[in-house]
């Protein structure tokens, strides 16, 4: 199987489940731990709406404890995502997807506001709906090899799925789907920009992994 | 002889395809959530049909998730289109006054009896059934630490299954009455979920 993460550089064991770095998945998690201590330190964005065609704005002010609770979320994403970079089991990786997946929804959620609100509902329905392929191909996975250790599979000698890898992908691309509601301009025009960066980051993040997964086993 | 699993596997598959069609026709947003339930289901049966004792293991981390999103889905979903609480006192009928401390008290002695996760699920359907029917004035704060303390336990409970093995009964003892507490907790707070000051 071709290696594309390098040579372990760090490996944690607890009997069959193993946490381990290689120099790929060890930058990316540098990359989120950079990150969420930006997430930790900074304050939100006072956002100005211009009103177009005249000299008025609107100056948005974003209340405490809503602030609080993004942040909280902010947090907790790049912990699930620093937890996905290292973990070296298949159905932990999952959990820690989903895990993202539920807290950009909640780093969206917490504007009180009917457009931002739909948009998060959309793509919290699509993050519900993509835990089946996720599971489904970590199902899928150990049904037949037997074995969710990722350095286990990447050894070889199992003939790992076609439609458990594909599976496996689908599911990631739904869990970290937040960035392509970019094109939802609500979802990305609540007030508060550092926490929102959380969503786009985590998602590429993830998908690296997710690449990297699917390559290796 | 196609074997079980195939089968199985073809059966979910053709649940998810159900599902996903159903959930492409649906318009309404409430009926979509509904829906999204349908496709957790198809998911932990895929999960189920490993038919191991890992796949016990691994059904209830995907239980937690799905029902996690279902219930922020849910909160969104009711911010979004503004309901509230319904103005003055909800249902009143003679059986919800008198029927939910019998069967509550039914309820939590069996699910000692059992202990464990199951028993836990057991007696927190009676703590449930008790705080739908009755008023909802309870102490959150007395239930979460509760909760929290039975967790600590629970841990503890597996460090001495890993650093003492030879006291594995005191653990499985220890294991069994915590997850009980932490399971009937967890599962009591949805019975006080009516959005509420303090929901």
């Amino acid at each position: 199987m071709p290696d594309i993460g390098g040579a372990d550089l760090f490996v944690l064991e607890f009997g069959d489940i193993l946490h381990y770095y290689t120099p790929y998945t060890a930058t990316l998690f540098i990359l989120a731990a950079i990150f969420t201590g930006l997430v930790i330190v900074s304050r939100p964005e006072g956002q100005i709406d211009i009103a177009f065609g005249g000299d008025a704005y609107y100056a948005k002010e974003t209340a405490i404890s809503e602030m609080r609770f993004r942040r909280f979320m902010a947090i907790a994403c790049g912990l699930a995502t620093m937890g996905a970079m290292g973990s070296g089991d298949l159905f932990n990786f999952t959990l820690f997807a989903s895990l993202v997946g539920i807290t950009n929804v909640g780093i969206v959620a917490a504007v009180k506001n009917r457009h931002v609100l739909d948009a998060a509902y959309e793509y919290g329905i699509v993050a519900m709906v993509a835990t089946l392929p996720l599971f489904g191909g970590a199902a899928l996975i150990l049904a037949t090899t037997g074995t969710l250790s990722i350095p286990a599979l990447a050894a070889g000698g199992f003939a790992v799925p076609l439609i458990g890898r594909g599976l496996l992908a689908l599911g990631v691309i739904g869990e970290g789907m937040a960035p392509f509601y970019a094109a939802k301009a609500e979802m990305f025009r609540a007030p508060g920009a550092p926490y929102v960066i959380m969503c786009s980051l985590s998602s590429l993040l993830i998908f690296l992994r997710v690449v990297e997964i699917v390559i290796t086993i | 002889m196609i074997p079980d699993y195939s089968i199985g596997l073809l059966v979910a598959f053709a649940a998810a395809g159900l599902a996903f069609y159903a959930l492409m026709r649906e318009t309404d947003g409430l009926h979509r959530l509904l829906l999204t339930d349908l496709i957790e289901v198809v998911t932990l049966a895929f999960i189920a049909l490993i038919g191991t004792d890992l796949a016990e293991a691994l059904i209830l981390p995907g239980l937690v998730v799905g029902v996690s999103e279902l219930i922020a889905l849910s909160e969104i979903y009711r911010i979004k289109e503004g309901y509230t609480l319904p103005p003055g006192p909800g249902l009143q009928i003679e059986v919800m006054e008198s029927a939910p401390a019998i069967l509550a008290a039914l309820l939590v002695i069996y699910g000692i009896v059992l202990s464990g996760f199951s028993g836990g699920a057991v007696a927190g359907l009676g703590v449930i059934f008790y705080f739908l029917c009755r008023d909802h004035h309870e102490r959150f704060e007395l239930i979460e630490t509760a909760s929290g303390y039975s967790w600590v336990f629970w841990i503890v409970a597996f460090f001495v299954f890993m650093v003492f093995p030879q006291y594995w009964f005191f653990a499985v003892m220890l294991a069994g009455s915590a997850i009980l507490v932490k399971v009937m907790a967890k599962m009591s707070l949805i019975g006080t979920m009516r959005g509420g000051p303090n929901a």
